[in-house]
């Protein structure tokens, strides 16, 4: 396939979480606000003079000093933003928006808050919203007092940002535009032939979460428009396709070793991708803004920290069912070390998935920047094969 | 009924053997033979008995998918 | 027949060996750790206290436990048809019949070097729990499908996750319900009584595919289900999300394999936040009205209401407690009765046998106060113990004493509880249980909100200690991400911290005698100590229970 424009750019603004637009935005005026999880949503961090910034700690292999700090036998990931963090990476955010969603990550955010000077930023807070475990009612209801509490009246009134149902209305417009874009991006996935392929598709979902959205949209629609008159290659590169679930990853390194290895990644169900993330928001009549964006959130959300019992039940046929959407012929199931929601959800899936629904599944274990490929790299392969010739038997 | 003799002789054995039992209670108790009995023959009994267990298998354990809030329909 | 040494023999001092025998040895002189059969734990013969305190020992504590352990299981269990339950069970059951025959050697651990009134009252917190115990296991058995038992009992039982707050079923109690913590006795007592039989879980869970990482407990915890090791025994669940990530997936696990009704009753991390209490207010009366569809029961306040009163009053005697120990020097209970009764009390929630317990624990704490008694007289250092504690070794306390005199005046886990639940209006009384839920273990200082855990510092200087062991769980993300915070605190307080590495139930991550060693090396080079039992600084215990 002929390359995409854009994608080196793409690429480049991944390299660091202060990247080009960043920067722009933050000249411009806007306040940054970070971010690490997707029940802190997005949209209201991009209420008008503000934009979020999902934090990631890109090629940070080896997070020493916040080892001393959370311990070797933490997640590599939230080490890795503590990491660059106290490397004064994180320096441009004026405030981080902390759910304690996962235990890790909210230690990070617990310890930007709790050290002084980590973020070397006069401006800089932090507020913590509690998340619930589940979809009812009471849940909705309490996800929406916390997001006015501790998201919309901290804006207001550490920031003076404008919280009004009409800022939110032009927010979610806004992030309705992205998401729209990047679902039909994420379409061409579906086809028999992608004309995509995971690894461009990850740079793109990537960019689109940590770039002020405004500074980002053209290339993104333009990208959109390339994909329409794209065609895949006359012989695929690749064997079978995948659907890649699991916990956090927001390496393309990741998804670039799994289809190295002839396995093209079709669907994305990880935190940090961009199935249910990048869903349209509606606003259903009779709910205000922000009880749209609380139920959206709440409701489209898969993570594996839901309890109720249907919830816990149907999230594995949502997995399959996602997977013959995007006509996969198996499942990757990933979980990051030390992630203890994915240790327990991989471990279920890896039986139920294929007992259940028929899928395959390779189930693997990684680092947050998986420097040692190796190990990976041989059981994808193996895992490829036994689909292929699962495949060949079946006559397909 | 009894002779006082005999009864005096009763007595003493139900003594005797309260003492008795008493003292071969202590020695249970001081020589940790209650310990020793648990640790060199009960316990390696049950855990043989229980490693041969036969179990259900995890993997046939069906996970259904359920409509309503509390499975009423189960 | 060899001739008696007349020399050796005209060396011993008669006068102070009568006396050993009479009153034991003084504390530097008992070598305790030769009294150890090498590796197993086991005692060559048990401690001679001297005949007091032997006697004590022999009659209240080792003969009177093993016979209220019969009168319990045939109380509890109903008589004879429960004794048959009971058996059945033993048989049926790994974590039964493979564990709890062994108690009274927990008792021993815990109690090692123990005299006079620190013996007796914490002698009395074992039998609370020992009793608790029974209670939970014959329920268990009479109810169990898979052992023949009584389904109309069952019928009536409520299972939940150990952290939902025993409480939970006060409304119901004069209706017949009964609340079953699913692995509070399956599991969590185990580590505590004989801890091989966890390793079967752990290892189980394992063998299915989930990776050693999570923490140990929720492994233990989803291999009692996994292994088939879980008694069929109540109708209906209620799990939560306490006290972290893990539990959430042990609750996967619990549904999928035991594939009953269930009811998540998820309590907020963030708990400071008034605003959070509204959510978990309503998710515990949902969880009521669930307990009610299920169960066939009503509701009755005044029921309730009944049970929380005396479930304060059992608070507010464990404050007076804590008030003699940070202010005297006459508190009769050891760091691990402390510890476990508090924990286990506060947990199940409120039933007659504490009561017992606490009126009998009074009467020796009043008598040592009132006769300023020095219950502990070898103490050299003030401990406070931080953390999640290991359960593999939670006699550590008693060693510490025995062989440094380290005395462990409180801990973490039992100043968790600290609030007596108003019960003036339902509504006073709802926010209060929501907020009793959400400091639920491991939870207000430990996994839950940064500024708590850091509640150490004034519950060090409210105790009057000068030392901090702190635990350190390996496997607790919660507690691992914090780490250096607290290295920096310590620093900057210029505070005597031992850290103890461990993995809760899994003894074979740490062992015992390495917990032992990091202390040793502490008291050794940083303190300059010299130890008060040297037999008990380095001894063979790997193959213990």
């Amino acid at each position: 396939m002929r390359d995409l424009k854009h994608l080196i750019y793409f690429e480049d603004l991944l390299q660091e979480a202060n990247n080009d637009l960043v920067r722009k935005g933050k000249e411009d005026g806007n306040l940054c606000l970070g971010y690490t999880c997707y029940f802190m949503p997005e949209v209201l961090l991009d209420l008008p003079g503000c934009f979020s910034v999902r934090l990631r700690a890109p090629k940070c292999t080896s997070p020493d000093m916040a080892t001393y700090y959370m311990s070797g036998r933490t997640c590599h990931y939230g080490r890795s933003l503590l990491e660059r963090a106290l490397e004064g990476g994180y320096n441009f955010i004026d405030a981080q928006l902390a759910t304690e969603t996962c235990t890790v990550t909210c230690r990070f955010a617990e310890h930007l808050d709790y050290m002084d000077g980590v973020i070397n930023n006069a401006t800089f807070k932090t507020s913590f919203t509690d998340v619930p475990f589940k979809k009812n009612e009471n849940s909705i209801d309490h996800f929406r007092k916390q997001l006015k509490l501790k998201v919309l009246d901290f804006l207001h009134d550490e920031f003076g940002v404008d919280t009004s149902d009409e800022a939110i209305m032009k927010a979610i417009e806004i992030n309705n535009e992205v998401n729209d874009i990047i679902t039909e991006i994420g379409n061409f996935r579906k086809l028999d032939r992608p004309t995509i392929t995971g690894y461009e598709f990850s740079v793109i979902t990537l960019v689109s979460m940590v770039c002020p959205k405004y500074l980002i949209i053209d290339k993104l629609r333009e990208t959109l428009e390339e994909l329409k008159t794209r065609e895949p290659d006359d012989k695929p590169n690749y064997k079978i396709k995948v659907l890649l679930a699991g916990s956090e990853n927001d390496d393309p390194d990741f998804i670039k070793l799994i289809e190295s290895c002839g396995a093209l990644v079709v669907a994305d169900r990880y935190c940090y991708g961009s199935l249910e993330a990048r869903n349209h928001i509606n606003v259903e009549p009779g709910d205000d803004a922000l009880t749209a964006v609380a139920k959206h959130y709440l409701l489209t959300s898969q993570c594996a920290r839901f309890m109720e019992q249907k919830e816990m039940r149907h999230r594995k046929k949502v997995i399959a069912d996602y997977a013959t959407e995007y006509k996969a012929d198996g499942i990757i199931v990933e979980s990051n070390k030390f992630c203890e929601y994915w240790s327990f959800e991989r471990m279920i899936d890896t039986i139920v998935l294929p007992r259940d629904y028929g899928f395959p599944v390779c189930s693997i274990e990684k680092e947050y920047i998986n420097t040692a490929s190796g190990q990976l790299r041989t059981r994808f392969q193996a895992f490829v094969e036994s689909v292929e010739l699962k495949k060949i038997q079946e006559g397909k | 009924m009894f002779g006082k003799k005999k009864k005096t002789s009763i007595i003493t054995k139900v003594i005797g053997t309260a003492v008795g039992v008493y003292a071969g209670l202590f020695c249970v108790f001081y020589f940790d033979l209650d310990g020793k009995l648990l640790y060199y023959v009960v316990e390696p009994f049950m855990k043989k008995h229980f490693d041969n267990m036969e179990r259900r298998d995890p993997h046939t354990v069906p996970y259904d998918l359920i409509d309503t809030e509390y499975m009423q329909k189960k | 027949m060899k001739k008696p040494d007349l020399k050796k023999l005209k060396e011993v001092d008669f006068k102070k060996a009568a006396r050993d025998f009479v009153y034991g040895k003084p504390h530097g002189e008992r070598r305790l750790g030769d009294l150890y059969i090498p590796k197993t734990g086991l005692y060559k013969h048990r401690e001679w206290r001297g005949i007091k305190d032997t006697m004590y020992y022999f009659n209240n504590i080792w003969l009177y436990n093993y016979g209220m352990i019969v009168r319990d299981l045939m109380v509890y269990g109903g008589g004879p048809k429960g004794a048959i339950q009971f058996l059945k069970g033993t048989w049926r059951y790994r974590w039964m019949g493979q564990t709890y025959l062994t108690v009274m050697h927990w008792f021993d651990r815990c109690l090692e070097g123990m005299r006079g009134e620190a013996l007796q009252a914490s002698a009395w917190h074992f039998r609370g729990i020992t009793s608790a115990c029974l209670y939970q296991i014959t329920g268990w058995f009479n109810r169990d499908a898979n052992i023949g038992g009584d389904p109309a009992l069952r019928a009536k039982t409520l299972g939940t996750d150990e952290t939902v707050w025993g409480g939970i079923i006060y409304p119901y109690m004069d209706q017949g319900a009964m609340y079953l913590p699913t692995q509070m006795i399956p599991y969590f007592v185990t580590c505590h009584c004989n801890n091989h039989t966890v390793l079967n879980y752990i290892d189980a869970v394992q063998a299915y595919g989930l990776p050693g990482d999570p923490c140990p407990m929720c492994q233990a915890e989803a291999g009692l289900y996994i292994a088939d090791d879980i008694p069929d025994s109540y109708v209906a669940m209620v799990t939560t999300n306490e006290a972290c990530d893990s539990s959430v997936g042990t609750s996967i696990i619990q549904d999928w394999m035991m594939n009953k009704p269930l009811f998540a009753m998820p309590q907020v991390m963030q708990f400071d936040d008034d605003s959070v209490l509204e959510n978990c207010a309503k998710e515990i009366e949902m969880a009521w009205r669930f307990t009610e569809e299920q169960l066939g029961v009503e509701f009755h306040w005044d029921e309730l209401v009944k049970h929380i009163k005396l479930q304060n009053q059992q608070n507010q005697f464990e404050r007076e407690k804590w008030d003699v120990a940070a202010n005297t020097h006459s508190y009769p209970i050891n760091g691990v009765a402390q510890a476990l009764y508090r924990i286990f009390y506060s947990q199940y929630g409120e039933r007659p046998f504490w009561h017992d317990v606490d009126k009998k624990v009074r009467k020796i704490m009043e008598k040592c106060v009132n006769e300023d008694i020095n219950t502990f007289p070898m103490t050299r250092h003030r401990v406070i113990a931080w953390s999640c504690a290991p359960l593999y070794y939670s006699a550590w306390c008693t060693w510490a004493y025995n062989c440094w005199g380290l005395n462990t005046i409180i801990n973490m886990d039992s100043l968790m509880f600290d609030l007596d639940i108003r019960t003036d209006t339902y509504e006073n009384c709802l926010l209060d249980i929501a907020k009793y839920h959400e400091w639920a273990p491991m939870r207000r200082m430990a996994v839950g909100g940064l500024q708590h855990i850091f509640e150490l510092w004034e519950n060090m200087e409210k105790f009057n200690c000068d030392m901090v062991m702190m635990y350190d769980q390996l496997q607790c993300k919660g507690m691992q991400g914090v780490v250096g915070l607290f290295e920096d605190e310590f620093r900057a307080r210029n505070i005597h911290a031992i850290w103890m590495p461990h993995a809760l139930p899994d003894k074979r991550t740490v062992p015992r005698s390495q917990i032992r060693q990091i202390i040793n090396d502490y008291m050794f080079t940083v303190m300059g100590e010299e130890p008060l039992d040297p037999s008990l600084l380095d001894f063979d215990d790997s193959d213990s229970w």
